[in-house]
């Protein structure tokens, strides 16, 4: 991504409110200056509504992964288990 | 030709994300679930000399834990009464030995929405696979599990600035990931 600097804010600052909006955590200010932002530069429109997708697709894929302590407890009776062969 | 070869020090890293979300959406209970795996990966081990390298090792431990599954609920099933499993399973079939095809693969939901978000599921999950293991990590927390910023921050020692490098380049990768099929 050229860093195309329009209205206050550049590229790599529309990013990442435009990620931190993925998970409502972009203030009003911010959000605002992204927008002006998107009206002028078409790779940050099309980084924006990719990600947007991104986000629904997740939501609908209702994705739920074990945690990181259930891991590491199967890591090690595998292992155990494994080496016992 | 190559074949499938297994190796199972990497079967959880590999494919626990998609072995869990294979199970949630069919048995609904974290608790559950995680025994269910518990019980695939021990089967594996102790059956892998069947494993013929024909299928992939992923599609070899479904097909355990499709039959853990459908136990469970033949288990749970027999707890509420002998009469229901009479209707699910034929009665020639011996017990431990009956066919996969009999009993029902999808449960309560809609089946084609629920095939479709898993369908969905599995893409998401092997595109993950393109993330190191810090992003992918990062990623699931702020994504999947909704945690806060700061306590991603606090358990990785990272900067809010840092947080929002790493899922930017998760977001990008899976989003170029994805783009083929699902955008
Ligand atoms: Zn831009």
């Amino acid at each position: 991504m050229n860093n195309k600097k329009t209205f206050l804010v550049d590229c790599s600052e529309a990013a990442k409110c435009c990620d931190k909006s993925q998970y409502k955590e972009s203030s009003i200010a911010e959000k605002v200056k992204m927008l002006l932002h998107l009206v002028f530069c078409k790779n940050c429109r099309k980084y924006s509504s990719n990600n947007t997708r991104l986000t629904k697709l997740i939501e609908k894929s209702n994705i739920q992964t074990c945690t990181e302590e259930q891991k590491k407890a199967w890591r090690e009776k595998i292992k155990k288990e494994f080496t016992d062969i | 030709m190559s074949t499938n070869k297994i190796d199972p020090n990497k079967w959880v890293d590999r494919y626990s994300d998609y072995l869990f979300n294979y199970t949630i959406v069919r048995v609904n209970d974290r608790e559950v679930a995680n025994d269910l795996i518990s019980e695939t990966f021990l089967a594996g081990l102790k059956s892998m000399k069947n494993f013929k390298g024909e299928a992939t090792e992923r599609t070899w431990l479904i097909s355990i834990l499709k039959r853990k599954i459908i136990d469970h609920y033949r288990k749970s099933n027999s707890k509420k009464g002998k009469a229901e499993i009479k209707i699910q399973y034929n009665d020639d079939s011996s017990e431990g030995d009956w066919l996969e095809e009999n009993a029902p693969d999808r449960f309560d939901k809609t089946a084609e929405d629920v095939m479709e978000n898993e369908e969905l599921g599995v893409a998401i999950l092997e595109c993950m696979g393109q993330l190191n293991e810090k992003q992918a990590k990062i990623f699931k927390m702020k994504t999947i599990d909704g945690f806060d910023t700061e306590a991603i921050c606090n358990e990785f020692n990272i900067t809010p600035s840092n947080l929002w490098v790493i899922i930017h380049r998760a977001r990008t990768i899976l989003a170029q990931c994805l783009e083929k099929n699902w955008y």
